[in-house]
C-alpha cells in the first residue's frame, strides 16, 4: 500500500485541500456552536420552574380603578370557584388562601447584610406544588415552615442590590441553606418560626407556604377569620385552548402572561439559531463541494496511474482507499478542531451565563457531539462514494 | 482456467468491413494451457485490441470470448480482479509502467499484491536481463528497451494460466531477446501456463505450437 500511496499522492494540491479544510472547519464550527448555544440557552428557560407544571394557569380578577374606589372585593366567591372548576377545559382547580395575620421575615447574610421585611403568606392545595412531600409538609406546632419564594426576589437581590453594592450573588442552592426568621403576630399570640426555602418560582408571584400551615396559622393568629380567595390555580388540558381565553374575558379575569413571553423569546431564539446554523450548513456544503472538485481533479490528473493499478489487479476499492482515507482523515481533523473551538467558545458563554444565572448548570455536550458525528459520517460517506464512483468510471473507461 | 475460446470475435470498428481475412477474427480459436502461440499481424489489424479484450480492458467487440465455459461478458468486477491477480498475465505493448517509481518499485507494486515471487527470484531476473544496476533508477529515466525488461519481470510476478506478451522485444537486441524468451518459457513451463506472443515482424523466438495470422 505504501507504493500505491507513493504513486497516488502525486498531484495532491495542498492549497485546495487547505481551502476545503478551513471552509469545512468554519461551517462545522458554526453548526456545532449554534446547536450547543441553543441547547445551553434552552436550559436557562427550562431550569426556571421545577415545581410548577406548565399547564397550570393562575387566574385573578382584573383590578380596575372602579374596584379600588368602590372597595369592591376582588376575591372569588364560592360560586365563582365552583363555576371555574366545572369548565370543560379544566382538570382541577384550587384557590389561593392568603394569611389574615401579620408576618415579619428577616435574615442575615453573615457579615454582609441583614434584611427584614413585612410580608404575607399564601397557600394553594398541596397537589399543585411539585415538591417532595417530606419537604412540603407542616404539622401543628412545628417550628419550621417550608417556603417557596418568587424568583423575582432573588433576581432583585442578585441584579439590583448585590450588583450595586458589590455583594456576592446568591444561588438558589445557597439560599436553600439559609434560614429565614419568621415572626408572626395576631390574636394575642406572638411566635417565631424558621423559614426553610425549598424553592423559587418564576410563575408564582407570591410567598407560598403549605396549606396545612395556613389552616393552622389562620385559626391560631386570625381567630378563623373568613379566608378570601383572590387567585385561582387551574390545571388545564391545553393552555392554548381558545375556550380559556373566552372564559377569562367573559368573566373579566386575567392570567399570568410570563409563560407566553418566555415562549416568544424561545421562538425568536430558535429562528436566529436556525438562521445561523443554515449559514454554517451552506458553508459546509460549499466546503464539501470544494473537496469533491479537488478530488475529481486529483483523480483526473492521476487517472492513468489509477487505470494501470486496476490493470495490475488492484481492485477498485483498493485503489479508492488511499483517497478515501485522505478525506476521512481530513474530515476527522475538521471535526476535532471544530469541537475544540466549540469547547473554548462555550467556556466564554458559560462564564457569562454563570454571572447572570447563578443556578445555571450546564447541560451536556451531547447534542453537539451527535450533530458533529452525524455531519462527519454524512460528509465522509459522500466523499467515499464520490471517490469510488470516480474510480469506477475509470474501470468502466467512461470519461 | 484451461482454455480461452474466441468465437466469431471481431472489433466493432471492423464490423462494416466485408473483406476480413483472418485466422482469429470471426473464427473459432482456442488457446490451451501449456501450449505456445504466436499471433502475427500487420499494424492496424487489432493485435493490441485482442489483448485488451481478453484482459477485460476493452469491451468494444462483437462475438464472444470464453474462459473455459464462462462468457467474459458475465464476469463481475471481483472476478476480473481475481483473473488479473491469479490467472491472466499481460505484458502491454505500451508497458504501462509507472515513471514516478523505480524499476524495483514497479515490480514490487505487483508482487506485493500477489505475494507470488520471492525477492531472490526477482533479483536473479534483473541480473539475467542485465539491469541489476537499474534497481533504483526511475523508470522515466530508462530506455524503452530497459523498460521492456522490467515490464516482463513485473508481468511474471503472479500466478497465471495464460501469459500474453504484446510485442515484447520490439526494442531489444537478439541476445537480450533470447534471454527473455528463455526466462518466459521457464516460468510458463514451471506454472504449466499457455503463452501467447504477438508480433508485427520481429518475433520472440519460441517453439510455437501454433501460429495465427491476424
Amino acid at each position: 500500500m505504501k507504493l500505491v500511496w507513493k504513486l497516488l499522492r502525486q498531484h495532491i494540491s495542498v492549497p485546495q485541500f487547505a481551502g476545503f479544510f478551513f471552509a469545512n472547519l468554519v461551517g462545522m464550527a458554526i453548526i456545532l456552536l449554534g446547536i450547543q448555544f441553543y441547547n445551553d440557552t434552552q436550559a436557562i428557560y427550562q431550569s426556571e420552574d421545577s415545581f410548577m407544571k406548565e399547564d397550570y394557569l393562575i387566574v385573578n380578577k382584573k383590578i380596575g380603578t372602579v374596584t379600588t374606589i368602590t372597595g369592591k372585593s376582588n376575591a372569588f366567591s364560592d360560586a365563582e370557584i365552583d363555576d371555574a372548576a366545572t369548565q370543560p377545559f379544566v382538570q382541577k382547580t384550587g384557590a389561593f388562601s392568603s394569611s389574615s395575620f401579620d408576618v415579619r421575615a428577616s435574615f442575615d447574610i453573615q457579615g454582609f447584610a441583614r434584611f427584614s421585611t413585612d410580608m404575607f403568606f399564601e397557600s394553594v392545595p398541596d397537589e399543585f406544588v411539585d415538591v417532595k412531600t417530606e419537604d412540603w409538609s407542616y404539622e401543628a406546632g412545628d417550628r419550621s415552615i417550608p417556603i417557596i419564594l418568587p424568583k423575582d426576589y432573588l433576581d432583585l437581590y442578585n441584579f439590583g442590590y448585590a450588583q450595586s453594592r458589590n455583594m456576592p450573588k446568591l444561588s438558589e442552592g445557597i439560599l436553600g441553606a439559609l434560614k429565614l426568621r419568621i415572626d408572626i403576630n395576631g390574636n394575642g399570640y406572638q411566635d417565631s418560626y424558621d423559614g426553610q426555602i425549598v424553592g423559587f418560582s418564576s410563575r408564582l408571584n407570591t410567598i407560598l407556604v403549605p396549606q396545612a400551615f395556613m389552616a393552622y396559622a389562620n385559626s391560631r393568629y386570625a381567630n378563623n377569620a373568613e379566608i378570601l380567595h383572590t387567585r385561582l390555580i387551574m390545571q388545564v388540558n391545553n393552555p392554548t385552548d381558545d375556550r380559556i381565553t373566552t372564559y377569562l374575558q367573559d368573566n373579566n379575569y386575567e392570567t399570568d402572561q410570563d409563560k407566553l413571553d418566555a415562549s416568544k423569546t424561545t421562538f425568536l431564539l430558535r429562528i436566529i439559531v436556525a438562521v445561523v446554523m443554515s449559514v454554517g450548513l451552506v458553508i459546509c456544503i460549499l466546503a464539501i463541494y470544494i473537496l469533491m472538485l479537488s478530488i475529481y481533479l486529483l483523480v483526473e490528473k492521476n487517472s492513468t496511474k489509477l487505470e494501470n493499478l486496476l490493470l495490475l489487479g488492484y481492485s477498485p476499492s483498493k485503489v479508492s482507499l488511499p483517497y478515501q482515507l485522505l478525506t476521512l482523515g481530513l474530515n476527522l481533523l475538521v471535526f476535532l478542531i471544530a469541537f475544540a473551538i466549540l469547547l473554548v467558545a462555550r467556556d466564554v458563554w458559560l462564564g457569562l451565563f454563570a454571572d447572570f444565572f447563578p443556578d445555571f448548570t450546564s447541560p451536556s455536550l451531547l447534542p453537539a457531539i451527535i450533530m458533529g458525528i452525524v455531519l462527519l459520517i454524512v460528509v465522509s460517506i459522500l466523499n467515499i462514494i464520490a471517490v469510488h464512483r470516480k474510480v469506477m468510471s475509470i474501470w468502466n473507461r467512461k470519461d | 482456467m484451461n482454455t480461452i475460446t474466441l468465437r466469431n470475435t471481431l472489433p466493432e470498428v471492423f464490423s462494416q468491413r466485408t473483406d476480413i481475412q483472418s485466422d482469429v477474427w470471426l473464427q473459432e480459436v482456442v488457446f490451451e494451457k501449456e501450449k505456445t502461440y504466436l499471433v502475427e499481424a500487420n499494424s492496424g489489424t487489432g493485435k493490441s485490441s485482442l489483448c485488451s479484450y481478453i484482459y477485460g480492458y476493452r469491451k468494444d467487440f462483437q462475438g464472444d470470448i470464453f474462459f473455459n465455459q464462462t462468457n467474459i461478458h458475465n464476469l463481475s468486477i471481483h472476478q476480473w480482479v481475481e483473473q488479473r491477480k491469479g490467472h491472466l498475465a499481460l505484458m502491454w505493448q505500451e508497458l504501462r509502467l509507472f515513471p514516478e517509481l523505480t524499476a524495483m518499485e514497479n515490480v514490487l507494486i505487483k508482487n506485493k499484491l500477489t505475494g507470488y515471487q520471492k525477492r531472490k527470484t526477482i533479483d536473479e531476473w534483473f541480473e539475467r536481463l542485465g539491469i541489476s544496476d537499474k534497481h533504483d533508477a526511475l523508470i522515466g529515466r530508462m530506455s524503452f528497451g530497459q523498460q521492456q525488461r522490467v515490464a516482463l519481470i513485473r508481468t511474471m510476478c503472479q500466478p497465471f494460466d495464460f501469459i500474453f506478451v504484446d510485442e515484447p522485444i520490439s526494442h531489444l537486441d537478439d541476445s537480450n531477446s533470447s534471454i527473455m524468451a528463455d526466462m518466459l518459457m521457464e516460468e510458463a513451463k514451471r506454472q504449466g501456463a499457455g503463452v501467447i506472443a504477438t508480433s508485427i515482424g520481429k518475433r520472440i523466438e519460441l517453439h510455437y505450437d501454433k501460429q495465427y495470422k491476424l
